[in-house]
């Protein structure tokens, strides 16, 4: 049999075998997070790329080796989880480099990092300042995390102490025109519900690209044809201004009455509006 | 425009208001947004209530005014 035969299976055969090794070894080998992920990635290509190509070389050979490689490693994740001390062997532990804004030489020389590969670490994290880092860790992988001081961190609702509204993850009900029912389901929302939605927005169900519904239960579309406008979704926005208006409303009557007890019911009511207009502030906005 | 009419309009609004308050509890997913949601429709009805006796109240007073 010619050669190229030969090429075809075995590269079927491996590709294969890579296939599985890699789905039984999990997301972790992909990520190579880890040394020992690392290197068996590497070995495992060379040695499917070496057998596939290497006609010579006995092909059940290459794949016992792999299983070899894919069964170790399976092994050391399998112990790594029951023992922290195997883990920090096997998967090296971070080393803390940087530690209240200084620099720790000793730890630096230790893991052979120069201090220029080091700022160019900080740089690649648009860190230029070295004083502004709290606390950075090289991790075993070699790439580095730095906590930067409270002030220099970017500024959150929580620092501003505004309150923020909770929101549910968007679920993705229509996909290529095609209506996605358990996403739907996760919604709380059925076919009709999805019907009547896209009836008010003045679109057809096959024209829809992409369907989004938000956490309250709004739909945003994307459709195929991008000259067409799709209103966007309001209601919310409108509320809030309808609201404002109506408690800026009551308060002319209440200015504008000479009727003593009806001024008081005005005046209470807007007071009542107001206090709402503050509660729902932070989910109408946006 | 009268006042009776300008509370009438503030009425409807107020009732408007109070449904899209409604449906937006229903339709949230989040329990907290759905609990605010649906206490401020019910604030709503009160609001209404006090409303609707103001307007019934401008209509005796104003009989001529009734219905604009």
């Amino acid at each position: 049999m010619p050669g190229w035969f030969f090429i075809i299976t075995r590269s079927l055969i491996f590709l294969l075998l890579l296939f599985i090794t890699t789905k039984i070894l999990g997301k972790k080998q992909i990520s190579e997070l880890s040394f020992f992920e690392y290197v068996v990635g590497i070995t495992i290509g060379s040695i499917a790329g070496e057998v596939v190509t290497g006609l010579e070389s006995n092909m059940y050979h290459g794949a016992l080796a792999i299983c070899v490689f894919g069964f170790i490693t399976f092994l050391v994740n399998f112990i790594s989880i029951k023992s922290k001390k195997f883990s920090d062997l096997v998967e090296g532990k971070g080393t803390v480099v940087i530690k209240d804004g200084k620099i720790l030489e000793n730890n630096l020389k230790k893991e052979k990092y120069t201090i220029d590969e080091l700022s160019a670490l900080l740089r690649a994290k648009d860190i230029f300042r070295v004083a502004d880092v709290e606390f950075a860790v090289l991790e075993p992988r070699g790439n580095l995390s730095a906590l930067l001081k409270k002030e220099n961190r970017p500024l959150t609702p929580k620092d501003l102490q505004m309150k923020m509204a909770k929101e549910k993850e968007p679920q993705t009900v229509i996909m290529d025109g095609n209506i996605m029912d358990e996403p739907l389901r996760c919604s709380g929302k059925g076919r009709g519900w999805l019907y009547t939605e896209l009836e008010k927005q003045g679109v057809t169900l096959d024209n829809v690209f992409f369907g989004q519904v938000d956490s309250y239960g709004e739909l945003t579309v994307d459709l195929y044809d991008d000259k067409i406008k799709v209103p966007q979704a309001a209601q919310r926005p409108l509320l809030l201004a309808t609201l404002k208006k109506t408690q800026a409303d009551l308060e002319i009557f209440s200015l504008s009455t000479d009727c003593d007890q009806s001024k008081a019911m005005y005046k209470k009511n807007a007071a009542i509006l107001q206090d709402a207009i503050e509660k729902l502030a932070p989910f109408l906005n946006g | 425009m009268t006042i009776a009419s300008n509370v009438n309009q503030c009425l409807s609004t107020i009732k408007g208001i109070e449904a899209q308050l409604s449906s937006l509890a229903l339709n949230s997913l989040d329990e907290e947004a759905k609990a605010v949601f649906h206490e401020t429709a019910l604030t709503m009805a009160e609001v209404k209530k006090d409303l609707q006796y103001r307007v019934l109240e401008l209509e005796r007073q104003e009989p001529q005014y009734k219905g604009s």
